[in-house]
């Protein structure tokens, strides 16, 4: 029915969005590990970072690496003035008051973009080299390829530093008791914010991969895949960084599969299978693929 | 700005259609003042907010009294809405809106429904869906639980997108009759708030409480977890169900996307910033809410600074949460 | 004097588990506090690692009020708490868990600490890549020595030690603390074996209902007779 070429195309597109959600569920899995909260504001930055890069680049022309690198550091602030403004004082409250203020977070960001830049959506140009095509077996852009190098780099300096680091492992240490790490003396706050920092400043980049990708970006983009990278997190078992990267590149797979496999009406579920799927999951295999055993 | 029925508070009578038979009639003079006195422009306001009263009210049963913080309740609103049009919907008009007719069984195809029976119809077809939908999804706990209702809010309407045949898909439906007025909304809203408040009083309403505080505790005293959770859940759904057919049929057009997230944003933040532990809260969340949308949607318009209602909206919230979480007619936070 | 309590009241709530206690602790020295079930020993050590704060009064450490310091603030001036139950992060390995007790050293530091730490405690090198939640009940009593001890204190807090562990391995704990302070390093014990506490100690505190209701030197208050029946049996 379908060339074999054809397939490995799909399952590459896949790869490319699997390796988007799978650095936003990165980002999701360690805020969650530590606070229990699925921070809805998480996608916003998806937004912050696509629109940011998009004026660095188009409107004050600066260079590429630069531009990349103010659009990690800007995701890095809000991420921290977030935490600073939203949740610290909200923490060990009741559970559901941190979720609702991310809700809260979120909407005002959009809005505020929305506000001050536009209702409408913007066209999102590459820098030419970006846009190269490469015909081969299967045909992709030098984009594609930058999105799954830059996932894999991401991914492994990540792994090191959750692994390695002080605050990596104060990281771990605080998911597991936030007490205990106060009492051998560890600056909670200064870690949550951290972990804060480093997952806005990693949606942030997506947020440019996003745009790059699919060539348009709006004030509500990022409320979608934000949502599917908690998904990402359930599907791959939560309190698991791996399960929620393999949860984000199943979900990639998943979506680009009901649009290139099933026939034409179906691509309009593409995001409800992802909750239908998730549902089943909660029901069949709460923990999750790889997940560990929850206490809530 | 609008008086609901504040007297009937409970506990104060020992009666229980006496305070609502009051409450009922003062609610009504007021609103006979109301339309005597007030232009049809303030008349639709607050016609709007009646149908929001009843959405947020509805939802508090499970987000609010039950601690089920739940997203789907648009979907269940966006059910009551479509049920109730496609039976409502003209005989003479469906064939050039590419809409069913319908089937014998339900009158045939020279038949349409008069909108009471529509709209109830509508309000049991959503609560029989939240019994399905609720018995899997309401084993999940907090978090879970949100994610799980907004997935099926998403899936809600996204079939509402898909399904063409029935719904005409993202154009929507238009030219729905105008049945819903001032009258028959809060009539609707006097229902709503009775029920939740009978609901309350009762046996199931104190598990829904217990089961609140702790999950863990409520089980250990034999309240069975899952069947008051469907119950607040169910009951919720039916009031959103009806919620939904009464704005159809207010705004007479309607498409699948209003129904989606910054509908559920609106209205879940409409008793958190009322107050989700008053039986009055969510009313005054709506009340406030709508009324601030319509005072400043012209400013908005005007200066072409869209998403400034949603901002403040959302300020409001983020401020609530941090300075008084138990909404404006809550208490002082306990500390826990 | 080390650390000097001043007329602290400690609160649950608004029910008081402290009162109107005052205790001075000297350099060098194992201080014991002792008393029944709930009598407020550990309450009083949990005031002085910063997780609890005394409503009334205050608390000088090196004359320095640190009454309202928190508890990861304590601990760079000095101050470690090895919890009740040990409290390890049991999902991380023996080695991270020493990391986040040297939390405030760099790595070249805690690197050097290491080393020392795994030679007052060789069991736990063994142990070094191990899961902490694997390890037996003495290991793990070590091991959250160790994580105290790491960050260099001069003040060691000891909340119950000997609490769940078999007695072999308690003459082993307390063989250790022994060791520690040999090392210089100042001790407030809490314990509810009162027999372990005296062998050890050089001053006693006895606490009674959130009250001080006796103190002194263990050789004295041996002699108590009030003391033998109520504590010694």
């Amino acid at each position: 029915m379908y060339g074999a070429s054809y397939i490995y195309q799909q399952i590459f597109n896949g790869i490319v969005l699997g390796s988007i959600y799978a650095l936003l569920a990165l980002g999701m899995a360690l805020v969650y590990g530590i606070l229990g909260l699925i921070n809805f504001a998480h996608g916003a930055l998806i937004t912050i970072g696509a629109f940011c890069f998009y004026f660095l680049l188009f409107k004050f022309n600066l260079p590429f690496v630069l531009a990349i690198i103010l659009t990690i550091s800007l995701g890095g602030f809000v991420g921290f003035l977030s935490e600073a403004i939203g949740y610290r004082k909200l923490r060990g409250g009741p559970g559901l008051s941190l979720l609702i203020t991310s809700l809260g977070i979120y909407i005002f960001i959009e809005n505020a973009i929305k506000l001050l830049i536009s209702p409408q959506p913007y066209a999102f140009f590459n820098p030419p080299f970006l846009n190269r095509i490469i015909n081969s077996f299967i045909t992709f852009r030098v984009i594609d390829i930058f999105i799954i190098i830059t996932t894999i780099v991401i991914m492994i300096c990540f792994g090191l530093f959750v692994k390695r680091s002080k605050i990596g492992i104060a990281m771990r240490g605080i998911a597991e008791s936030v007490e205990t790490a106060g009492l051998v003396g560890i600056n909670v706050n200064q870690v949550i914010t951290w972990s804060f920092v480093v997952a806005s400043a990693i949606a942030a980049l997506t947020g440019f991969m996003w745009g790059a990708k699919y060539g348009q970006i709006s004030y509500n983009m990022g409320f979608m895949p934000g949502v599917i990278a908690f998904v990402a997190v359930v599907i791959g078992g939560i309190g698991s960084i791996p399960g929620a990267v393999l949860g984000g590149f199943l979900i990639g797979l998943i979506q680009i599969f009901t649009v290139g496999f099933l026939p034409l009406g179906w691509s309009v579920y593409r995001d409800a299978i992802v909750f239908t799927l998730l549902i089943i999951v909660l029901l069949i295999k709460p923990m999750g693929i790889l997940g560990r055993r929850e206490s809530m | 700005m609008i008086k609901v029925n504040y007297s009937n508070k409970p506990n104060t009578f020992s009666g229980i259609w006496i305070p609502f038979g009051v409450g009922l009639g003062f609610l009504f003079v007021v609103l006979g003042i109301f339309n005597l006195v007030l232009d049809n422009y303030i008349l639709h306001i607050i016609t709007v907010i009646g149908i929001y009263i009843i959405a947020a009210t509805s939802l508090n049963l499970t987000n609010g009294y039950t601690g089920l913080f739940s997203l789907g309740h648009t979907g269940f609103m966006l059910i009551g809405a479509y049920t109730s049009v496609l039976l409502t919907y003209k005989v003479s008009l469906r064939a050039a809106y590419n809409l069913p007719s319908l089937p014998t069984l339900l009158g045939g195809a020279n038949y349409q429904w008069p909108f009471l029976p529509a709209l109830l119809t509508g309000g049991v077809i959503a609560a029989i869906v939240a019994m399905i939908v609720g018995y899997p999804v309401l084993r999940l706990r907090g978090h879970y639980l949100a994610v799980a209702s907004l997935g099926f809010m998403i899936i809600v309407t996204t079939m509402a997108k898909g399904m063409k045949s029935f719904t005409r898909g993202a154009s929507g439906i238009q030219v729905i009759p105008h049945y819903s007025n001032l009258w028959n909304v809060y009539i609707w809203v006097a229902i709503t708030i009775f029920v939740l408040w009978r609901i309350l009083q009762s046996a199931p309403g104190r598990a829904m409480l217990a089961i609140r505080e702790s999950e863990v505790s409520a089980q250990s005293q034999g309240i069975n977890l899952m069947k008051y959770k469907l119950y607040a859940f169910v009951s919720g759904a039916f009031f959103a169900g009806i919620a939904g057919g009464l704005y159809a049929h207010f705004t007479r057009s309607i498409r699948p996307y209003e129904f989606s997230f910054s509908m559920t944003f609106f209205i879940v933040i409409m008793p958190i910033i009322g107050g989700s532990r008053n039986l009055f809260g969510p009313a005054l969340g709506a009340s406030l809410l709508i009324a601030m949308r319509y005072l400043l949607k012209p400013a908005e318009e005007a200066l072409g600074v869209y998403g400034l209602v949603e901002l403040i909206y959302a300020a409001l919230l983020v401020s609530v949460m941090l300075w008084r979480p138990g909404g404006i007619l809550g208490k002082e936070s306990r500390a826990k | 004097m080390l650390l000097k309590i001043e007329k602290i009241e400690i609160c649950y709530g608004i029910i008081p588990a402290v009162r109107n206690l005052s205790l001075e602790v000297e350099e060098g020295q194992i201080v014991a506090l002792v008393g029944a079930n709930g009598a407020g020993k550990s309450t009083t050590l949990k005031a002085l690692a910063g997780v609890l704060h005394p409503r009334v009064g205050k608390i000088f450490y090196k004359d320095k009020d640190i009454t309202q310091l928190s508890a990861y603030r304590r601990v760079p001036l000095g101050i470690a708490l090895v919890p009740e139950g040990r409290q390890l992060f049991s999902t991380l390995s023996v080695k991270e868990n020493l990391r986040l007790g040297a939390y405030h050293s760099n790595d070249k530091e805690f690197k050097e600490r290491l080393k020392e730490i795994y030679s007052i405690f060789p069991i736990i090198k063994e142990r070094e890549n191990q899961i902490a939640g694997t390890l037996s009940g003495g290991e793990q009593q070590m091991l959250s020595f160790g994580r105290a001890i790491i960050s260099k204190p001069k003040l060691l807090l000891l909340d119950e030690p000997s609490l769940g562990l078999a007695p072999l391995i308690i003459k082993e704990v307390y063989k250790t603390i022994n060791t520690i302070k040999m090392t210089g390093i100042t001790i407030v014990l809490v314990e509810q074996n009162v027999k372990m506490a005296m062998h050890i100690a050089n001053y006693m505190y006895v606490l009674e209902a959130g009250e001080l209701t006796i103190q002194g030197e263990p050789l004295k208050l041996m002699k108590d007779e009030n003391i033998k029946k109520a504590y010694l049996g």
